[in-house]
């Protein structure tokens, strides 16, 4: 009873998965020749280079705005409209940056941070991914869980937070756990709805070339199933550090998320800044990675 | 076997079947095939011609052993279908390509059903994607290719593994008028060669009559075999849709669906109670 509910959230969550379009249904079976004309003779791939440029164009295209909000940001402090005790121009931030870079300190912070999200992250992925596909695949074992499911997906990860520190102190089995706690669910979620709108007309083929159920899941639903179950991972691999920074703040010792805090709390607004900025670069780096791993195990989605 | 059948090079002999289905929440079961019979010799060319809703994706789903009928039985060499096999192969309308898989891996999955070794699977995918004129595609991905190519793809991949039986359910009937008559120019070549039974369904006239050796009419509610006309040429050579007896066939077979059609539509209009 509870499973169309969860399905529905999951879809709400996320970008449209290529389970909710059919690849059979790409223009050239239907009546849009004037998008995709049949290629009637073999069509070389296409060029490497013209698209690696077109993509550097967009690239300065898209970058544009970013490098327009920097500028305000060093230019509005120095030109007075902003107050720079507040919000100091972005060269004095990377300057305290670099500071905090030279004397190992920002380093500290960041190993402290990157082992607890990265910790908690690969667990998550470990346990959520196989417990996913039990769920999706298994009617039973998802009649079961479901409603326990429901309960514990629509509890916030933060209303937890002191719960897990009364269980588990607050040391780095707390952040660990919360951190796996919350990526759990977008892995979760995506790898059972992935596993559930595997397209039936791929099955049925399977199935009349007489393949059995332990084959048919191994060579059928979990390859169908790779595309929404990445989108799970890359959107824990978000919640990671999302998550963790506010534990960091609550209550910890290092991290990024103390620096911030601790930073802000004793008046050193620069290194509070860096330590943002630090926190930015970071998930940034970590969803490009997660990106690049998500490309090379689906080449087949629809290339761009 | 109890059930012999009738002529010693019947492959496929179909025999009484009905097929019901409980309609959600409606007290009375749906009656999707009713006692059919029919049988198909070895080699044979047959194309399944009716009206939609007629049942004949049932019938073929039966024969592949994807669903059990309510009553009756098919046997195929003798043997009665208990489930699907590599003896039967299924080309559907929407192709159902793996995505994930180039256009040779798709071909290799059925042998990799069958246990083929890898080196022997990638020599019988490069033959059998020559075989339909997909040589050089090889590495290309479902979504690089166009509709017509697709369902080549698919062609290749069931005649792959080597079944007896070719079932196909509409297999042209999602692609241009063009790439249609080329690919069933191609088929015919493709059944001649390796001598396949064929058991394809349509609800185009033309391309019944195109086609099949013997054109089996179904009618609608219940679906039942109203008529089998054997179709048959001096010569299959040269236009033969411009063949006077094509057309003599085609308007048989137009007549007989037409007043099945005004059936359907009567029955339609009356509300069931």
């Amino acid at each position: 009873m509870a499973d169309p509910a969860l399905a529905t959230r999951a879809v709400d969550e996320q970008p449209p998965r290529p389970g909710d379009q059919h690849w059979y249904d790409l223009p050239d079976d239907d009546a849009e020749p004037e998008e995709e004309p049949e290629p009637v003779v073999p069509a070389p791939r296409r060029e490497w280079r013209p698209e690696w440029r077109s993509g550097v164009g967009r690239l300065v295209h898209r970058w544009s705005a970013v490098a327009l909000l920097l500028a305000l940001w060093e230019a509005l402090p120095r030109l007075g409209v902003v107050d720079r005790v507040f919000v100091p121009p972005l060269s004095d931030d990377l300057a305290a940056g670099y500071d905090l870079l030279v004397t190992g300190q920002l380093g500290e912070h960041l190993g402290a941070s990157l082992l607890r999200s990265l910790a908690g992250f690969a667990l998550a992925v470990a346990l959520a991914i196989p417990l996913g596909l039990a769920i999706g695949r298994y009617r039973p074992v998802a009649d079961f869980l479901s409603p326990v499911l429901e309960l514990f997906r629509n509890t916030s990860a933060v209303a937890l937070l002191p719960v897990f520190t009364l269980l588990l102190g607050i040391g780095e089995t707390t952040k660990i756990t919360f951190v796996l706690y919350a990526c759990s669910w977008p892995i979760l979620l995506n790898t059972i709805s992935g596993v559930r709108t595997v397209e039936p007309l791929l099955v049925k083929s399977a199935r009349s070339m007489g393949l059995g159920p332990a084959r048919l899941f191994q060579k059928v639903i979990l390859p169908a199933a790779v595309p929404a179950i990445f989108t799970g991972v890359r959107l824990a691999g978000a919640y990671s550090i999302l998550v963790l920074l506010f534990a960091e703040m609550v209550g910890a010792k290092a991290g990024l998320g103390y620096l911030i805090q601790a930073s802000q709390s004793s008046f050193r607004i620069h290194d509070m800044y860096a330590g943002i900025i630090a926190i930015s670069a970071v998930g940034l780096t970590f969803n490009q990675l997660l990106v690049i791993v998500e490309r090379r195990f689906s080449t087949w989605r629809t290339s761009s | 076997m109890t059930l012999a059948p009738g002529r010693a090079d019947t492959k496929i002999s179909i025999r009484g079947v009905t097929k019901t289905f409980q309609a959600r929440g409606a007290g009375r079961p749906f009656t999707a095939l009713d006692r059919i019979d029919l049988d198909i010799r070895g080699g044979e060319f047959l194309t399944l011609v009716g009206p939609s809703g007629c049942g004949k994706s049932t019938l073929l789903d039966l024969v592949a052993g994807l669903t059990t009928p309510t009553s009756g039985q098919i046997v195929i060499d003798g043997t009665p279908v208990t489930g699907p096999g590599l003896d039967r192969g299924i080309v559907f309308q929407q192709y159902a390509l793996f995505p994930w898989r180039t256009a040779a891996g798709n071909v290799e999955f059925g042998l990799e059903a069958k246990g083929v070794a890898r080196r022997e699977r990638a020599e019988l995918a490069r033959h059998h994607l020559a075989l339909v004129g997909l040589t050089g595609f090889e590495d290309r991905y479902p979504h690089e290719l166009s509709g017509g190519m697709r369902q080549r793809v698919a062609i290749a991949r069931s005649l792959a593994f080597d079944p007896d039986v070719l079932l196909m359910d509409e297999p042209f009937a999602a692609l241009d008028a063009q790439t249609r008559e080329s690919l069933q120019e191609e088929l015919l070549r493709i059944w001649e060669r390796t001598g396949k039974t064929i058991v394809f369904i349509t609800h185009g006239i033309d391309e019944a009559v195109y086609l099949g050796q013997r054109v089996a009419v179904m009618t609608s509610r219940p679906g039942r075999i109203k008529e089998v006309v054997a179709v048959a040429f001096d010569s299959r050579e040269g236009d033969l849709r411009a063949d006077r007896r094509f057309g003599e066939y085609r308007h048989h077979i137009w007549t007989t669906l037409r007043d099945e059609v005004a059936a359907a539509r009567r029955e339609e209009a009356t509300p069931v109670g």
